[in-house]
């Protein structure tokens, strides 16, 4: 056999090898269930926000979310980042009323998460307990997540963030999106929200937050009952942030 | 009659063809760099921001990406449709195709966040729901089904080509769809539209054939080798026009739909008169994009003179770019209707409507991706024999 | 069978020397980082034993090989899963004191890049730590540290524990 022939055989007998080789690799899927029990099952985290007790000017729930969960604070609007956002509306048509109110802006832990949807490594999902997190082990930085929220809810690390006020709680190197994430680590650990918890030692108590499932829990019954709508469910995307007087 | 068309690599040893060369491996090199410090400092380098988290390079990727759709339906002439007189373009088709789409990969690749993790957990942990899981493997899939249409043509295997020929071609709506889906289906005002797919693929049609228009006439001229040219006008007049006509159709329905139904009608008018983008719209997609080249192409002084055809192609292609540039920012900078009814009058955080502005080092990565596209073309050129000798259209029977 | 038309007789050394040159120069640059590397101590150094913990999760040989895998473990399950209250990176650190000896010592030696303390906090110096719990402060990691502000130090708290054997650590143990 002449130099071209040896070469072709070798080839395809190597290529024929690696691919059988590597069969095991290409066939399994990365080990999602690593764990079949968990201890998030039963829950569905929520939160009710009154917006009749939001007080005008006051910052507790930011604050409080900034400091505990080492969010990035740049002071320049363009590469803030907001777990938890404040903005003052007034009605378009001024015959309606020109009442100005608070609403606080977060995100809103869809059922139907688009962001979740989107994620092209599965960084970005909805934990059993209905949370939507991020993981920043995976999150590859495409921001696509933050072009399917319909809330504008998620936010990208675009600098390094120079204070680290909480050191028990990693926060976010550069190039890794976020969102709030109600706070799981002190969940898991059986606490509230920084916001809940702040929200309610400024006295306002503003901020109500459990589990929907729970239908004795003081969320449920204000989520249900009608006094409270949520942002666009239009969309579809079932958010479980519910609002009172909005 | 059999068409013995010949192959043959340039020879690429005159002064201009080292300087070309020169300046397009800087171009790459410049690139390279400032993807470098944006990698180490962050995105805040570039002009994107939490309300604008997509910009140039993304506008670029999908720009590249419809460029070689058009380049691919100029070599299906000759393989899925049989007419030899194309053949003389069919490698250079292809192969630029698979730059581009290679060019569209690298620039959203050097976009990310995370360069580090992009080489790997989109493979392990991919999404079957993400148009950015789906994509890339149509991307790859389409890339190696143009190595082997290459292949094919080059070894001059005539089952092979046209079954190549005609897989690459279907193939190419399927991932022009899919980056239109990208955009479509993702619940944004100014994204959400099924008409944003067949509008994609006919801007990318329309842009890859003009290119395609302007790579044969410039490569000819380069060269030195012999070109008919009829052979560039028909592509001008009876497939350019009618893909400008058909983008022009589509991109009526979408803007027309959005205006007339009430929920998006504010969205449709801020898109179509509310901002620096309207002009862009207006004056350069509508106008010299579309309109412009499609009169020039279809009145028979202009459409049938080579330099009318070249000067409308490059319209055409200036036209597309800031069509993409329409369906990227656009539903960015419109902030969503959270509260119908309301306006926000305060807020810690840009909650009105957003602006972008290019920043420079986002302008050098886009030079290090078409000095990428370039140099990898001219040097392939000499490498390989894709240019034609000389490009003859048949005589009339 | 056609003759290639790349690769030709007389352009076959340019080839060979591209080809040649892609391959050895990264194999190049491993060779000369491992033998840079020759003499460096590799083996991790245990400070500070905590009584609060009997031993480490698992003996040291198997920690070596396999320290990665359990830390990817538990990432997967508390970030993913949610449980908690098993092994912490604060829990490693209780006697580990000193990144700079029980992580970046070994993978500096091996030439393994770390991405973990661009967002998890693990002091470099044991001092640091220390200070940190009397007087906490804004700043990340590999900063300098403040000076104590005597007026802030709990006098019911006892002074800091440190190893005198670690106020040199050029001195090794």
């Amino acid at each position: 056999m002449d130099r071209r022939d040896f070469l072709r055989k070798t080839g395809t007998a190597l290529a024929g090898a690696s691919g059988a080789l590597s069969l095991p690799v290409l066939t399994s899927c990365a080990d999602e269930t690593v764990h079949a029990d968990s201890v998030l099952e039963g829950k569905r985290w929520g939160m009710v926000i009154d917006l009749t007790r939001c007080r005008d000017g006051c910052t507790a729930c930011m604050d409080a979310c900034r400091k505990t969960n080492n969010v990035a604070f740049h002071d320049d609007a363009r590469w803030d980042v907001h777990w938890i956002r404040k903005a003052t509306i007034k009605p378009k048509d001024e015959s309606v009323g020109h009442e100005e109110k608070s609403v606080l802006l977060m995100c809103n832990h869809c059922d139907n998460p688009p962001c979740a949807q989107v994620c092209p490594v599965q960084a970005t999902y909805k934990r059993e307990d209905g949370i939507v997190v991020v993981d920043h082990h995976r999150c590859i930085g495409c921001r696509y997540c933050m072009i399917a929220c319909p809330y504008n809810a998620r936010f990208f690390n675009f600098k390094h963030n120079p204070d680290w006020p909480n050191k028990e709680y990693p926060q976010r190197s550069h190039g890794v999106v976020e969102s709030c994430n109600f706070c799981a680590h002190l969940l898991d650990q059986g606490k509230r929200p920084a916001c809940v918890e702040a929200c309610e030692s400024v006295g306002a108590g503003a901020l109500i937050f459990g589990n929907l499932n729970d239908r004795n829990s003081e969320v449920s019954r204000l989520a249900t009952g009608g006094f409270a709508k949520r942002i666009r469910d239009d969309w579809g995307t079932k958010p479980k942030v519910y609002y009172i007087g909005l | 009659m059999a068409m013995d068309v010949q192959f043959s690599k340039i020879e690429g040893r005159s002064f201009p063809y080292y300087l070309t060369v020169a300046v397009l491996a800087s171009f790459v090199l410049a690139g390279f760099v400032a993807t470098l410090i944006m990698h180490e400092h962050g995105l805040y380098l570039s002009g994107m921001t939490n309300r604008v988290p997509w910009g140039l390079q993304i506008s670029m990727a999908i720009f590249y990406i419809g460029l070689s759709a058009g380049s691919l339906v100029v070599s299906g002439l000759y393989g899925v449709f049989g007419k030899m007189e194309y053949k003389p373009f069919a490698r250079i088709a292809a192969y630029l195709a698979m730059l581009f789409l290679i060019a569209g990969l690298l620039s959203i690749f050097t976009d990310q966040g995370r360069i580090d993790r992009v080489f790997t957990k989109p493979f392990t942990y991919a999404n079957a729901t993400s148009m950015f899981s789906i994509n890339p493997a149509l991307y790859s899939g389409h890339i190696m089904i143009c190595v082997l249409y290459l292949w094919a043509l080059f070894k001059e295997k005539g089952t092979l080509t046209k079954i190549t020929s005609l897989v690459v071609v279907l193939w190419a709506i399927g991932t022009h769809t899919g980056t239109g889906a990208i955009f479509a289906f993702v619940p944004r005002e100014l994204y959400n539209s099924s008409l944003l797919p067949p509008s994609f693929v006919a801007a990318a049609l329309s842009s890859g054939a003009a290119l395609m228009i302007l790579v044969i006439v410039s490569l000819s001229r380069a060269t030195g080798r012999h070109l008919d040219n009829e052979l560039v006008i028909w592509l001008g007049r009876r497939l350019l026009s009618i893909f400008l006509l058909v983008t022009l159709y589509v991109l009526l329905i979408e803007n027309a739909h959005r205006v007339y139904v009430a929920a998006e009608h504010e969205a449709g008018m801020f898109f179509l008169f509310g901002g620096t983008h309207s002009f862009f719209f207006w004056v350069g997609l509508i106008t010299v994009g579309c309109v412009i080249p499609a009169v020039l192409l279809f009145i028979k002084r202009t459409g049938t003179s080579l330099r009318w055809t070249v000067f409308a192609s490059i319209l055409v292609v200036v036209g597309v770019l800031f069509e993409r540039y329409l369906i990227v920012i656009p539903g960015l900078i419109h902030p969503p209707e959270l509260f119908p009814g309301w306006e926000i009058v305060d807020a810690v955080f840009l909650e009105g409507v957003a602006s972008y502005t290019v920043s420079y080092l986002e302008i050098l990565q886009t030079l290090g991706v078409l000095g990428f596209i370039g140099f990898a073309f001219v040097v392939g050129l000499k490498v390989m024999p894709l240019a034609p000798n000389e490009a003859r259209a048949l005589p009339a029977a | 069978m056609k003759r290639s038309t790349v690769l030709t007789e007389k352009n076959r050394i340019r080839w060979a020397t591209v080809f040649s040159f892609l391959i050895i120069l990264p194999l190049g640059l491993s060779v000369v980082g491992f033998v840079l590397s020759r003499g460096q101590e590799t083996e991790v150094f245990l400070e500070a034993p905590d009584p609060k913990w009997e031993a480490c999760y698992r003996d040291a040989e198997y920690m070596r090989y396999h320290h990665m895998d359990l830390l990817k473990d538990v990432r997967e399950e508390v970030v993913r899963f949610g449980i908690r209250g098993g092994l912490t990176l604060a829990g490693c650190g209780d006697c580990h004191t000193n990144r700079d000896q029980f992580c970046d010592r070994c993978h500096e030696a091996a030439s393994v890049r770390l991405d973990c303390y661009g967002c998890h906090y693990y002091p470099e110096r044991v001092a640091e730590r220390e200070l940190e719990r009397i007087n906490p402060t804004l700043q990340g990691p590999g900063q300098e540290p403040t000076e104590i502000d005597p007026a802030v130090q709990d006098p019911e708290q006892e002074p800091a524990r440190i190893d005198p054997a670690l106020q040199a650590p050029q001195e090794g143990r």
